[in-house]
C-alpha cells in the first residue's frame, strides 16, 4: 500500500527530532568550540611564582607559546606536570622553538609552589589573581586548559583536559608550519 | 469573670497580628532597601551559565568561577559598561554558550520564534480541519452535494438501493 506523503513528512520529523536529541545527549555541552580561536590572545603581565622575574605575553611575538592553566588542587593537573616539564626542556631552554608558561588559577602561592617542587617544574609559572582577570579574559571553563599561540600572537588551538606530549609538538609543528607557508 | 478572659484573648490575638503586621513590613523594607548595585550583579549574573555547574545561573551559584563572574559583572558596572558590554564581553570569551536565553538574532531568534510558531501553526490548523469538518456536515444536512454526483454515480446508487430495498 503507498502511503501519503504526509506519512513520509510526519516520519522525517520526528526521525529528525529523534536524532537531534540523540546528537545532544552523546555531546558534552561544555565542549564547545571557543570563540577566541583564530583571534589575538589576551595580553596579561604576570610575576613569576618565586618572584624573580616578570612577564608580559605581548612580549612573547615571534615565538610560539603553550599556555597551561593549572592549579595545586586539580587531579588531572598532575598527569600532565610531566609532560609539560619534558617540553619545556626540550622546545623551550633547548630548541628555543617555543615558550611554555603556567598560570595556576583559584590557588595560593604556596600551594602552588608546593605542586611545582612535588612535580620538579621549572618553566615560567605564575599565579592568577583573587578575580580571576586572566582565566576570565581566557574563557576558561576549569584546569587544566592550554592555549597554543602562534608566532603573531594569535590563539590557534586550544586543548580541555590533560594535554599530551604529541598533541603539544603536533600543535607546534602546526604553528610553525603556518609560519613557514606564508 | 469569662467575659474578662475573653476580652483578654481578644486583646493577646490583636497583639499578635500587630507584632506580625509590624514584622511583615519590616522585612519587606529591608528587601526594598538592598543595595541597587548588588540587586543589578544579581540580575545580570542570572543571565549567565555557571561554566562549572550543570544547569543553574552564575547568580545561583557559589562555585569560584561563578563567584569571580560575579565579581567581574560588580567591576564593569563599577566602570560604567552597560548590560550589553557586559554580555559582549563573556560571549566574546565563552561564545553564546554562556548566555541563559539565545540572543533574539540570527539562530537565536528562530529558537525564540519555533515553539511559539509550532503551536500558532497547530492551532491554525486544527481550526481550518474542524471548520472543514462543519462544513461538510452542513452541507450533508442541507442535502447539498447531491447535485455534485455524475449521473453514472447516480444510476449506480439507485440501482444499489433498489437492490438494498429487494433484498429486506
Amino acid at each position: 500500500m503507498m502511503r501519503s506523503w504526509k506519512f513520509w513528512v510526519a516520519l522525517g520529523g520526528v526521525l529528525g527530532v529523534v536524532a537531534m536529541f540523540s546528537y545532544g545527549l552523546m555531546i558534552d555541552p561544555k565542549l564547545v568550540k571557543s570563540p577566541l580561536l583564530d583571534q589575538p590572545a589576551p595580553t596579561f603581565t604576570v610575576t613569576r611564582l618565586n618572584g624573580t622575574e616578570t612577564l608580559s605575553l605581548a612580549d612573547l611575538r615571534g615565538k610560539s607559546v603553550v599556555l597551561n592553566f593549572w592549579a595545586s588542587w586539580c587531579v588531572a593537573c598532575r598527569e600532565e606536570a610531566r609532560v609539560l616539564q619534558e617540553a619545556y626542556l626540550d622546545l623551550d631552554k633547548g630548541k628555543g622553538q617555543a615558550r611554555v608558561i603556567g598560570i595556576a588559577i583559584q590557588d595560593t602561592p604556596e600551594a602552588a609552589q608546593a605542586f611545582a617542587t612535588r612535580y620538579g617544574k621549572t618553566y615560567f609559572l605564575a599565579l592568577d589573581n583573587k578575580i580571576g582577570e586572566i582565566s576570565l579574559n581566557f574563557g576558561l571553563y576549569g584546569v587544566p586548559e592550554t592555549f597554543f599561540i602562534d608566532l603573531q600572537g594569535v590563539i590557534r588551538f586550544k586543548k580541555v583536559g590533560a594535554v599530551t606530549r604529541d598533541e603539544i609538538y603536533n600543535y607546534i609543528n602546526q604553528m610553525t608550519a603556518m609560519k613557514e607557508s606564508r | 469573670m469569662s467575659a474578662t478572659l475573653g476580652g483578654r484573648r481578644l486583646w493577646a490575638v490583636g497583639l499578635l497580628v500587630a507584632v506580625l503586621a509590624i514584622g511583615g513590613a519590616l522585612s519587606a523594607q529591608v528587601v526594598v532597601r538592598e543595595d541597587p548595585l548588588d540587586a543589578e550583579v544579581r540580575r545580570i549574573a542570572d543571565m549567565f551559565r555557571c561554566p562549572t555547574c550543570q544547569a543553574i545561573s552564575v547568580n545561583d551559584s557559589e562555585a569560584a568561577f561563578s563567584v569571580q563572574i560575579k565579581d567581574k559583572v560588580r567591576r564593569m558596572l563599577l566602570e560604567g559598561q552597560s548590560e550589553e558590554q557586559i554580555k559582549d564581553y563573556f560571549v566574546s570569551r565563552y561564545g553564546e554558550w554562556i548566555l541563559r536565553a539565545p540572543k533574539k538574532q540570527g539562530l537565536g531568534l528562530v529558537l525564540w520564534v519555533l515553539p511559539g510558531g509550532a503551536v500558532l501553526g497547530f492551532g491554525v490548523w486544527i481550526l481550518n480541519r474542524a471548520a472543514r469538518r462543519a462544513r461538510d456536515v452542513r452541507t450533508a444536512r442541507a442535502g447539498g452535494g447531491a447535485d455534485d454526483l455524475t449521473p453514472e454515480q447516480r444510476q449506480r446508487i439507485e440501482r444499489d438501493l433498489g437492490r438494498f430495498e429487494e433484498g429486506v
